[in-house]
C-alpha cells in the first residue's frame, strides 16, 4: 500500500513554497539599480572635471 | 514560541502616558517644522516673498531643527521606550521616572532653543556651524536636549539590564535589542556634539573665549552627525525587521541576521563622518579615503536589511499560494495602512541608499557637495524612509497607547496619506536631485544669482519643488488629523503591538551579540583608529581661530 502511494505521487510536481527566487531577482535589481546610479553621476563627474 | 513570561501583549498604561507625552511634543514638532518646510519652497519659487521682516534663514533653521532634531528624537524615545516595555517587560519605577526626566530635560531644552531661534538669536541652521554664532542660550538647551535624551534611553536600558539578569543566559527580545543598540549608538555618537557645544560653543558664545577652532568643530559635529541619521534609520528597521512580518501575517526572515545588521550599523556608522568633510581642506585625504572605506562598509547591513525583507514577503506570498517570480507581491496586505504607508518608506529606500553613495564616494561628492542635490537625498532618506514608517508606527501604536481603535476610515485616510506624501515628494525631493545636479545650491534663499543664465535653469526645478512642498503640506494636515483622531476622538477599543516572531523560532541567537564588552570595545577600537592621527593633526596644525559671525 505504502509502495503504490510512493508511485502514484512520482510524476506529481512539488511547487517549492520555500523558493526564493523572486528574493535574489529583487536584491540583484536593487544592486543594479545602485550600480546605474553611480556610474551615471560618475560619467557626469568625469565629463566635468 | 512564547517569548517570556514577562512580555506583556499590552504596554502598561504608566509606560503609555510617558510615551505619548514625546509624541505630543513629537507631532508638535511635525506641525510647526512642516509649515516653515512649506514657506522654504514657496520662497525659492521666487514667486512669494516673507512678511514682516522673517527671515529665509530663521525658516530653514526652525524648519532642520523640529524636522531633524525634535520630531526625531521624541518621536524614537517615544516608541522605544514602548516597544521596550512590551517585550521586556513593565518599566519599574526607578525606570519610569528616569525617563520622565529625561523627556522633561528635553522638552525644557526644546523650549530653549526655540526661544532663541524665534528670537532671531540664532539662525545658525540645524548644523550650528561655527562660526556663525548663536545666543548661548541656543547651544545650552541643546544641551538639555542631548543630555535628557541620554536620561531618557537610560530608562531603556535599565529594562533591558533587569530583563537579562532575569534570564540568564537567554537572547533578549528582539525588539528591545535592536532599542538598545540605537540607544546605545545614540550615545556614543552624541558625545561629538556634546563636545563641541560644551567646550567650543558655549564658552565662545559666552565671550569667556573671543575664538573658535571651525575645523575642530566641524569633525566633532559631523563625528556625531553621520551616526544621527542612522539613529533615526534603526526605529525604521526596527518596524521593518520585526513589526512588519507579523502586520502582514508572515514570519521574521531570520532573528540572527536582523541583530547582526543592528551591530554592524553600530559598528560602522560612527567612525566615518569624514565624507561629510571631503571637500574640508584641513583633513588629510589619506584619513578621508579610510573613514569612506568603512562608509562603504554600511552598505553590508543595508542590503541584509533589503534580502531579509524581501525574503520575508516572498516566503508570506508563496505560503498564501502565489506563484511565479513576483506573484507575492501581489498578495501583501495593500488595505491595511500599518503596512502600505512603512512600504513606501522601504522602496523609497532604494533611490535615498543609490544616493548616499554617490554622496560618500570623493569623486562625485564634488559634484554634489552642497548642492540642492544632497537634500533632495535627505528628503527620501529622513523624510521618507523614517518619517513615512513613524507615521505607519503611529497609526496604530497611538491608538494602542490610548486604549481606542484604528478604524477603517482612519485607516483608509492613513493609505492616502502615504500616497499623497509619495507624489509630493516625487515632485519636490526629484525636482531637487535635478537642479543639484545641474549646480543649484542647498541652504540659499532666491536668487538670480545677478541674471546668471546657469541660475536661471534652476528656477523651474524650484517651482517644482513647491508644488512638491505644498502636496507634502498637506500630507501633514492629514497625519496630524490622524494623530489628533486616533489620540482624542477614535472610539475605545484594542489595537494590536504587533511582535513579529522568527521563522525559525528553535533556533535562539547566538548569545554573542549580547556580549556589549565585545561590541562596544570594537566601536571604540574603530573610532579611535579613524579619528585619533587625523585630530591631533588638525589640532596641531591648526589654523588662527575664527571670530563669531552673525549673516543674519
Amino acid at each position: 500500500m505504502a509502495k503504490a502511494e510512493l508511485k502514484a505521487n512520482q510524476k506529481t510536481e512539488v511547487e517549492d513554497s520555500s523558493s526564493l527566487k523572486g528574493t535574489l531577482a529583487s536584491v540583484f535589481f536593487v544592486g543594479l539599480f545602485i550600480v546605474v546610479t553611480w556610474v551615471s553621476v560618475y560619467y557626469l563627474f568625469v565629463d566635468r572635471f | 514560541m512564547i517569548n517570556t513570561a514577562a512580555e506583556k501583549i499590552k504596554v502598561d498604561p504608566r509606560d503609555a502616558k510617558l510615551s505619548m507625552a514625546h509624541f505630543f511634543v513629537a507631532f508638535a514638532a511635525l506641525a510647526i517644522g512642516g509649515l516653515m518646510g512649506l514657506l522654504q519652497t514657496l520662497v525659492r519659487s521666487g514667486k512669494f516673498e516673507l512678511p514682516l521682516g522673517i527671515g529665509y534663514y530663521q525658516l530653514l533653521t526652525v524648519h532642520g531643527i523640529m524636522m531633524g532634531l525634535i520630531l526625531t528624537t521624541f518621536f524614537i524615545m517615544g516608541f522605544q521606550y514602548a516597544a521596550v516595555s512590551r517585550t521586556a517587560g513593565t518599566h519599574s519605577n526607578a525606570a519610569r521616572r528616569t525617563g520622565w526626566i529625561g523627556f522633561w530635560l528635553m522638552t525644557i531644552g526644546t523650549a530653549m532653543a526655540a526661544t532663541m531661534v524665534l528670537l532671531n538669536e540664532a539662525s545658525v541652521l540645524y548644523t550650528f556651524y561655527a562660526p556663525l554664532k548663536a545666543h548661548w542660550i541656543f547651544y545650552l538647551g541643546l544641551t538639555f536636549v542631548v543630555v535628557g535624551s541620554w536620561v531618557d534611553g537610560a530608562a531603556q536600558i535599565m529594562t533591558y539590564a533587569k530583563w537579562r539578569k532575569n534570564n540568564p543566559g537567554k537572547p533578549s527580545p528582539l525588539l528591545s535589542f535592536m532599542a538598545v543598540i540605537n540607544t546605545v549608538l545614540w550615545i556614543v555618537a552624541t558625545l561629538g556634539v556634546a563636545s563641541t557645544v560644551l567646550f567650543q560653543l558655549l564658552p565662545w558664545s559666552l565671550g569667556w573665549v573671543d575664538t573658535v577652532d571651525v575645523l575642530v568643530s566641524r569633525t566633532l559635529f559631523w563625528y556625531f552627525g553621520h551616526p544621527l541619521v542612522y539613529f533615526w534609520l534603526l526605529p525604521a528597521y526596527m518596524c521593518w525587521y520585526a513589526i512588519i512580518p507579523k502586520i502582514i501575517g508572515g514570519k521574521i526572515f531570520s532573528d540572527s541576521l536582523a541583530r547582526m545588521s543592528f551591530i554592524m550599523f553600530l559598528l560602522f556608522s560612527i567612525p566615518v563622518g569624514f565624507h561629510h568633510q571631503l571637500t574640508e581642506p584641513g583633513i588629510d585625504p589619506a584619513w578621508k579615503f579610510i573613514q569612506v572605506i568603512l562608509t562603504f562598509m554600511v552598505v553590508i547591513p543595508s542590503l541584509m536589511t533589503a534580502f531579509s525583507l524581501f525574503a520575508t514577503f516572498e516566503r508570506y506570498g508563496r505560503s498564501k499560494g502565489a506563484k511565479g517570480l513576483f506573484g507575492w507581491f501581489k498578495v501583501l496586505p495593500w488595505n491595511d495602512a500599518r503596512f502600505t504607508v512603512p512600504f513606501i518608506g522601504m522602496a523609497s529606500f532604494i533611490p535615498a541608499g543609490a544616493g548616499g553613495i554617490v554622496n560618500a564616494s570623493n569623486q562625485m561628492d564634488q559634484v554634489v557637495h552642497n548642492t540642492i542635490w544632497v537634500t533632495g537625498h535627505f528628503h527620501l532618506t529622513a523624510a521618507t524612509s523614517v518619517v513615512l514608517t513613524f507615521f505607519g508606527i503611529s497609526y496604530w501604536l497611538v491608538p494602542h497607547l490610548t486604549g481606542r481603535k484604528l478604524t477603517k476610515s482612519m485607516n483608509k485616510l492613513a493609505i492616502i496619506q502615504g500616497w499623497v506624501w509619495f507624489i509630493g515628494m516625487v515632485f519636490m525631493s526629484g525636482a531637487m536631485h535635478i537642479e543639484g545636479l545641474l549646480g543649484g545650491p542647498r541652504r540659499s534663499a532666491f536668487s538670480t544669482y545677478g541674471g546668471s543664465s546657469q541660475a536661471a535653469e534652476w528656477i523651474p526645478y524650484q517651482i517644482a519643488q513647491a508644488v512638491g512642498g505644498s502636496i507634502l503640506f498637506l500630507g501633514i494636515i492629514l497625519v496630524l488629523i490622524i494623530f489628533i483622531n486616533l489620540a482624542f476622538f477614535a472610539p475605545k477599543g484594542e489595537e494590536e503591538f504587533p511582535v513579529g516572531e522568527a521563522e525559525q523560532s528553535e533556533a535562539a541567537a547566538p548569545m554573542v551579540f549580547e556580549n556589549w564588552k565585545l561590541w562596544l570595545g570594537i566601536t571604540a577600537v574603530l573610532i579611535l583608529f579613524a579619528y585619533t592621527i587625523p585630530f591631533i593633526d588638525i589640532i596641531q596644525n591648526a589654523p588662527p581661530g575664527s571670530k563669531g559671525f552673525k549673516t543674519w
